[in-house]
């Protein structure tokens, strides 16, 4: 036997006995505990808050219901759940009823999940339309921008899809003559051989010789039409514009019969790997392996996404995951009070994005751990940014430059001003966004949704709260009994960037005129009283940081949340990160050479 | 599901064969020739605004002081208050159980007068829009089958009750579970509609052939079809049928241009009366004036109504998220005053806000009153409502929806009252509107039990 079939084996032997324990936990810790504390409300035909759990108990490993269970988790782990007026667990029956559902992802079948066909983003439209006919990628700027979320794209009206003809028209228009020639190939050139070319690179696979028929007429219906041979080839180049087989990702062959998992075929591999990491279409060499039917082998796939993150256009990682991820996506858009904060400028906003943005490169590009994202001691600065920083004397230009931070409170996500901007509101800092943020983002932990009918901080009694600081007046609100179990885990974490005010500038003191007071703790005791302490502990944990950006970045790649068998992945893949510390290309390797990236389930 | 796929079945029969006759039998141009009563068709036309009014300035003191002395909120409309209609006891769909969404859900409830389905909650899944209803019914006689205006990104991300962010800005619904995306850009609505030029210079002509080829397009799609799993199919088939539509949207501005070329040379149009009045003329504002941007989305429905170009059409004047109006002399985004708790200097500005943006439906509506068309004018053949999708923004309550129906709608609708004694909810209100505007419905919309009588002409 090889070592590697007796790896295989070992894991799915382990596998089988944490299958074995995880069905014997929720026997003993889940359905007991659901039968007492949940089911008045979310069984037995009811279904309070349009949860009914009857259905998942019975079914634990379904896919369907990971959802329901992730919610159950942070509800019941923040004490929402059982609500306050009714029967409470002891503190041993929550914990192992967290601790079996923890371990539930066991039941899970084993499931790649589907390969839905997606239409292309706008930004990724825009792209392709560049290195397929040597346009400017803005071209496509006038499509409606997506609503972001996970694998999400809002449905098309007919005038917008009548942009995509205009668009076409266009970008005919703006094309080159030299590329026209290498497009169209030689005066003698067989019409179907021009098709076919043109079909391969914009289709990213092979056409079949259906859809070369419908070309050859597309340029029969020009010459039958009196246009010239370039110009009812151009008239074809726009049939394949316009083409679903272009505007969307599609297989090159028909789905075996009878199969329920099958693998990606070469050509859907290099299109997803080349939109994963640049956001457009495979260039030659990716095609060339998928031609040759050698891009699956997993040291050919490494090595390709190597090469990939090393090229500039990689930058679309940022721009289509890394933003979202952070938040500075929202930049732009965000109102900020012009009055307090005049400085909020267009040239600013920019900068704080570009300083994400070049920080996340600079760790995916020099291979850093994933816990520079929290520790680092350099960021990029422009004149205009470093303002923020109280660095205008050293640095000077419109131009970013890295800059070594000497300052230990500054340096890496937590203290970036552009997150600690998106992270407020528009007159004021909040603690709470910034404590969902680092829990959410950052640590990959569920925040359950505030509860209906919360009094904001702005309805406060005016005069009670007149001389206090934010932080006072936010524990007041944690009086409230029904705030108060999420808030004392929320807010301490919030506290401890009040030192940072709504557009990440330093401060003493808060706008009541009291001194900040940073002293907070994270869930679990462990206690801080600086950003540079809040850095300190967050960058300690760095299995969770792992894990979160994992299962971040493998549900932006397969364009889907993540559901259970995808959880038991993870921790395979976790185990390689660990061993390599925590490296973001080893990271992004595991991710693009995984069984669901590499595989499919043929819905039914 | 029914209308969608009387919708889909009828173009789809349509497609390969779509020459021009047949879009004057499909009643493009309506009017029977030679026949001189020539009926104008009834549009039909929804505008919004997210959080709710300020209650004791929005609604009138009684119905006998309706005409005479209207509430402030409602100032702009007083010319053509005797073709508005006000009614107060119109009750919102009841968000239990997603108590903790009331903007999530005050927009996207508005006209499908449905809840998202609990258990598909992070996917859209809802009910049909009142607009698509009409769309799907009267669509096909139109280049445009709806127009869906908005003036912010539909982008907005807020996780409320873990609901598909989708349920905040959207407010049209072409099926339960398609959101239909909104035109936020004037100019791009102003090109593709009416061909005219913008300032880009980039011509929105199109290719006489194009139509053609994509009606080869369609048919080679049929091969990738048959190779996808069903539910992928759905997408492709939402892809298509978009395309199905430019492709007929083609057709109809060739008719326009032949009609139009056919008037220059002394032939009169089948569909018009000398006596209309001529297209409007749009002009897209050159600065960033909030009431301008309004404004110039406001002509766009009228000269889509004007010209037939559609007959339904919804407007997000704006989102629950993020506006300010500068202009007013504050920088508040619209949310934050709402939760006034009665405090005079947010009351102030949630009451200037709302003026604000009744000034721009009343900039509408009586453009559209001033515009001949028939024997009347063009807003006596509309049904335009304005209204928000919260009653007081305060405590997001939704007992009165507020709303104003501008219009006589051919004559269907009774206006120049207040009537403050009607018991209904969202529902009825909608499946009113729809039966004015000639729908047939197969079934009530959302929660509705019955229509609302009191509205009609009798």
């Amino acid at each position: 036997m090889s070592l590697a079939a007796m790896a295989a084996e070992k894991q799915s032997s382990d596998l089988l006995v944490k299958q074995q324990a995880a069905q014997k936990a929720f026997k003993q810790d889940v359905q007991k505990f659901v039968a007492n504390y949940c089911f008045e409300c979310h069984g037995n035909r009811r279904s309070k808050a349009g949860l009914n759990l009857e259905v998942a108990l019975k079914k634990p490993g379904d896919p369907g219901f990971s959802r329901k269970w992730m919610d159950a988790i942070a509800n019941v782990q923040a004490h929402d759940m059982p609500p306050d007026d009714a029967d409470q667990p002891s503190d041993d029956e929550r914990q192992r009823f967290l601790d079996a559902l923890a371990q539930i992802k066991y039941l899970s079948a084993q499931d790649p999940g589907p390969f839905v066909i997606r239409r292309l983003t706008k930004i990724e439209y825009g792209n392709t339309l560049r290195d397929f006919l040597g346009v400017d990628a803005s071209i496509a700027k006038e499509l409606p921008d997506e609503v972001p979320g996970e694998g999400y794209l809002n449905s098309l009206s007919p005038m917008q899809t009548e942009q995509y003809l205009g668009i076409a028209n266009a970008a005919l228009q703006q094309m080159r003559a030299e590329t026209q020639k290498r497009l169209f190939g030689a005066k003698e050139a067989e019409v179907r051989d021009v098709a076919r070319k043109l079909a391969r690179t914009a289709y990213r696979r092979p056409p079949t010789e259906a859809e070369l028929d419908v070309l050859v007429k597309v340029f029969d219906l020009g010459m039958t039409n009196k246009l010239d041979r370039n110009a009812a080839l151009r008239l074809m180049l726009k049939a394949v514009l316009v083409s679903p087989q272009f505007l969307f990702i599609t297989p090159s062959k028909d789905a075996p019969t009878g199969e329920k998992i099958v693998p990606l075929d070469d050509y859907q591999l290099a299109s997803r790997l080349s939109y994963l990491l640049w956001a457009t279409m495979p260039d030659e060499e990716l095609s060339k392996l998928a031609d040759e039917g050698k891009l699956h082998e997993p040291e050919v796939l490494k090595a390709q996404t190597k090469r990939l993150l090393a090229d500039k256009r990689s930058r679309a990682l940022f721009d289509g995951f890394g933003a979202q991820w952070l938040g500075t996506a929202e930049l732009k858009d965000k109102t900020f009070d012009a009055q307090k904060f005049p400085q909020m400028t267009p040239e600013l906003r920019t900068a704080m994005y570009d300083e994400a943005r070049l920080f996340f490169e600079s760790i995916v590009r020099e291979n850093r751990s994933v816990v520079s994202f929290v520790n680092s001691d350099y960021t990029f600065l422009n004149g205009t940014l470093a303002k923020i920083y109280g660095l205008e004397k050293q640095i000077t230009g419109d131009a970013m430059q890295k800059v070594k931070l000497t300052d230990a409170n500054r340096g890496g996500i937590l203290a970036m001003p552009g997150v600690l901007a998106t992270t407020s509101f528009a007159t004021r800092t909040s603690a709470v966004k910034r404590g969902v943020w680092v829990l959410e983002q950052v640590l990959g932990q569920r925040v359950p949704p505030a509860p209906p009918n919360v009094p904001a901080l702005e309805k406060q009694d005016k005069r009670k709260v007149a001389n206090l600081t934010l932080r006072q007046r936010t524990e007041l609100h944690r009086t409230n009994a029904v705030c108060a179990n999420c808030h004392k885990i929320l807010d301490p974490i919030g506290f401890g960037l009040e030192n940072f005010d709504a557009i990440g500038r330093w401060r003493d003191k808060d706008e009541s005129g009291g001194p900040i007071d940073a002293v907070g703790e994270l869930p679990g005791g462990k206690h801080f009283s600086s950003p540079k302490e809040l850095k300190a502990l967050i960058a300690a944990r760095e299995t969770d940081l792992t894990r979160n950006l994992t299962e971040k970045l493998l549900a932006y790649a397969l364009c889907r949340q993540l559901d259970g068998y995808d959880h038991i992945i993870v921790d395979q893949m976790l185990q390689t990160i660990a061993k390599d510390g925590h490296k973001m290309q080893t990271l992004i390797s595991e991710i693009v050479t995984s069984y669901p990236f590499l595989n499919r389930r043929i819905q039914e | 599901m029914s209308h969608l796929l009387n919708r889909r079945a009828c173009l789809r029969g349509l497609g390969a064969s779509l020459g021009l006759p047949l879009l004057e039998t499909m009643g493009w141009a309506d009017a029977v020739k030679g026949k001189t009563s020539y009926k104008p068709p009834v549009r039909l036309g929804f505008m919004y605004m997210p959080h709710g009014v300020i209650m004791d300035q929005f609604w009138p003191k009684s119905p006998e002081s309706f005409l005479k002395s209207p509430p402030p909120a409602l100032e702009a409309l007083r010319p053509i208050l005797n073709q508005c209609l006000m009614v107060k006891g119109i009750q919102g769909v009841s968000i239990s159980p997603f108590n903790g969404a009331p903007h999530a859900l005050e927009l996207s409830t508005w006209l499908t007068a449905s809840l998202p389905n609990a258990a598909k909650r992070n996917q859209i899944h809802i009910a049909i829009s009142a607009d698509q209803i009409m769309a799907n019914y009267v669509g096909g006689l139109t280049a445009l089958p709806s127009l869906e205006l908005a003036t912010m990104p539909q982008t907005h991300k807020e996780n409320q009750e873990g609901l598909n962010e989708g349920y905040y800005s959207h407010c049209s619904f072409r099926s339960p579970t398609q959101a239909m995306p909104a035109e936020i850009n004037p100019r791009s609505v102003l090109n593709r509609l009416f061909g005219k030029t913008g300032q880009s210079g980039k011509s929105a002509a199109t290719d006489p052939l194009d139509r053609q080829m994509l009606d080869l397009v369609i048919g080679g799609a049929k091969d990738l079809r048959r190779k996808l799993p069903h539910s992928d199919q759905q997408k492709l088939d939402e892809y298509l049928d978009s395309v199905r539509s430019v492709e007929r949207r083609i057709a109809a501005i060739e008719y326009r241009q032949k009609e139009a070329a056919l008037e220059k040379a002394g032939v009169a149009s089948s569909k018009r009366k000398a006596s209309d009045s001529p297209p409007i003329e749009v002009k897209i504002p050159e600065g960033d004036k909030r009431s301008e941007y309004m404004q110039v989305m406001c002509d766009l429905t009228v000269l889509a109504f004007q010209t037939d170009t559609t007959r339904v059409s919804t407007y997000i004047g704006s989102t629950p998220n993020g506006v300010s109006y500068p202009e007013l002399g504050f920088s508040d985004t619209h949310h934050g005053p709402t939760h006034h708790n009665n405090e005079a200097e947010k009351v102030r500005k949630v009451a200037a806000i709302t003026k604000f943006n009744i000034d721009q439906f009343a900039y509408m509506v009586k453009k559209m009153a001033a515009l001949r068309e028939g024997d009347g004018t063009l807003l006596d053949n509309c049904i335009m409502m304005w209204g928000s999708g919260l009653e007081d923004g305060n405590k997001h309550t939704r007992e009165n929806l507020p709303f104003i129906i501008a219009g006589k709608g051919g004559g269907t609708i009774n206006t120049g009252r207040f009537i403050d004694t009607v018991k209904g909810n969202q529902g009825d209100l909608l499946t009113t509107l729809l039966a004015c505007s000639g729908v047939p419905l197969d079934r009530p919309i959302g929660i509705a039990t019955k229509e609302i009588k009191e509205m009609r002409r009798a």
